[in-house]
């Protein structure tokens, strides 16, 4: 479904170059799930990013459902439409209701009718469980909830694959339950899942495989089991011990 | 001294000041020795036209119809022809049989007609208004092209907004009227809306730039990861906000505006400004005249900043 092959992103910053990703390579197949885990700065979310092309590459291939972004011929937004996203401040629109949200993009992209579009959101709003909230603004949700529905307004659009850059960073401890439960539900009924987290219980339970970034490299990879109980790396057992 | 009566205080003190302004502006008008005549400022705004009614040819009355308010007058020349004449009942000057000659008055028509400062309201209202849609379009297009990363757009958008803050309005109606007007053979009111709309556009264009500027970078990549084209991002979800958070500074811009139309009086447009000074050259009632337009002016500015916070109000909801 996804592959990548010696993916390379520099950052030009005061002057000097960053390599914020450092040549990544690594497949993701369907219904898989993978999370990335890594120290801040290590290059994670920018390389979630370049799996959607909100980064352009400066080198290597990202291959998406067999369109290379690498090559000046592939409609980004084509690719788009399959691969939906979640940010770790939801990015909601604000000057749209909730159900607006999660029709807007079904309407001017997949060209759906109103009420298609709206069906579809309110069957969404309800998997996610904020269906009476559909007519108020996002301003009025707890951060829990934005979340929640930024996922259905991702989901809205049918993606093959989900990229989550650290969905429940901006979230009160209270409310990173919910948002996990969601993502949880997905991940079981076999979402392509690529998700960027601290949340290390969810990678241990949920994810298939699981990559740990350190400076733009990817150090290391593996199986939950694997990973959380004979790291094979230095910098992996360093990290490990930080956080748990 | 608690906040309520301090608040009492000063606002009592705002208006001890505003009345002794007024005052002090009203003794120094008494020693210049200036006589006010208020009385004919109305006049301006509406008055009654009388237009006589006079015999066409020679002949004479055949009948009189006599209504309440208009009298019909039926009256046949020599030549056989039939006239019918409609005149004002009270004013009514001729009887039924009463032989005419030509040009005779048979009575007059009164009429209300709408006096100088109420033309030149609408002159400065329609002016301002078509200038505002002009300017807020050149405005948006400039907007965009200043942070667009073609170099020749961006460049052009940074050229005509420097050139446009950077000399006066003024020069800029004059330029447009003597230079460009010629040139191009121009109507006055052409070449006024145009200067006052690219005028307006330059500073519409900072404002613009600056409200898209301002909206979060995370609302592009949320909008382009749902695979919106660069265009349905900026048109559904970068524009929207950004129009609602300059529409204060907008609306400013607007209201200098439809002050700053008061210019186009050089070129002979007969707008509000202009109609006052044409009054006072024929009148000498110049305080009256001057403080009546500054008020219309206050009336448009004012009425147009109440609707604009009734909008702000109405967009709130989603914040």
């Amino acid at each position: 479904m996804i592959k990548v092959r010696d993916l390379i992103k520099l950052f030009h910053a005061d002057g000097s170059i960053v390599r914020a990703v450092d040549g990544v390579s690594t497949d993701v197949a369907k219904a898989e799930v993978v999370v990335v885990i890594g120290p801040s700065g290590s290059g994670k979310s920018t390389f979630l990013r370049c799996l959607n092309g909100l980064e352009p590459l400066n080198g290597g291939h990202i291959v998406i459902d067999g369109k290379d972004l690498a090559d000046k011929k592939t409609d980004i937004n084509v690719v788009r439409r399959e691969v939906g996203m979640v940010f770790q401040q939801f990015n909601l629109f604000p000057h749209k209701t909730v159900l607006e949200n999660l029709t807007l993009a079904q309407m001017k992209v997949r060209n759906r009718s109103k009420k298609e579009a709206e069906e579809k959101a309110r069957t969404l709003l309800t998997k996610v469980g904020i269906s009476e909230k559909e007519s108020v603004y996002p301003s009025r949700l707890s951060g829990g909830q934005q979340q929640r529905v930024a996922i259905a307004r991702a989901l809205a659009m049918d993606p093959k694959i989900m990229l989550f850059d650290e969905p429940t960073s901006a979230l009160d401890p209270e409310m990173v339950g919910e948002v996990l439960d969601v993502m949880k539900t997905l991940a079981r009924e076999g979402m392509t899942m690529v998700v960027v987290t601290h949340e290390m219980g969810f990678a241990r339970e949920v994810a298939d495989r699981v990559l740990f970034m350190d400076e733009g490299k990817l150090v290391e990879e593996g199986t939950p089991e694997h990973f959380f109980t004979a790291p094979s790396h230095e910098r992996t057992k360093l990290f490990l011990n930080q956080v748990l | 001294m608690n906040s309520k009566s301090y608040n009492l205080f000063w606002k009592a003190v705002l208006v001890v000041t505003v009345v002794a302004l007024m005052g002090a502006f009203y003794f120094a008008a008494k020693r210049v020795d200036y006589t006010w005549r208020w009385k004919r400022v109305p006049q301006y705004f509406f008055y009654k036209a009388e237009l006589p009614v006079k015999a066409d040819d020679d002949g004479i009355v055949t009948s009189i119809a006599d209504g309440k308010a208009k009298s019909t007058v039926n009256f046949e020349a020599e030549t056989g022809e039939k006239y019918t004449y409609k005149v004002d009942s009270e004013t009514l000057n001729v009887s039924e049989g009463e032989d005419l000659f030509l040009g005779d008055r048979i009575g007059y028509v009164y009429s209300w007609e709408m006096g100088p400062l109420t033309l030149g309201i609408w002159t400065t209202l329609w002016i301002s208004a078509v200038s505002g849609v002009l300017g807020l379009f050149l405005g948006i297009v400039f907007g965009l092209c200043r942070i667009s990363k073609n170099p020749c757009l961006s460049g052009f958008a940074a050229l005509y907004v420097e050139l446009i803050r950077g000399t006066p309005l003024l020069v800029q109606i004059f330029i447009f009227y003597f230079f460009i007007g010629t040139v191009l053979d121009l109507d006055k009111y052409v070449a006024g809306v145009g200067a006052l709309s690219l005028f307006a556009g330059a500073y519409v264009a900072e404002i613009i730039r600056a409200g898209i500027q301002s909206i979060a970078r995370g609302q592009t990549e949320a909008a382009r990861s749902l695979g919106m084209t660069a265009t349905q991002c900026m048109v559904y979800i970068i524009m929207p906000q950004a129009l609602k958070r300059t529409l204060p500074p907008l609306a400013g811009q607007f209201i200098s505006l439809i002050k700053d139309s008061s210019l186009l009086s050089v070129i002979a447009i007969i707008d509000l400004t202009r109609a006052g000074r044409e009054i006072i050259s024929n009148t000498f009632a110049t305080f009256e005249i001057w403080i009546t337009v500054a008020l219309l002016y206050l009336v448009i500015t004012g009425t147009l900043s109440q609707l604009v916070q009734w909008m702000e109000r109405r967009m709130a909801v989603s914040d």
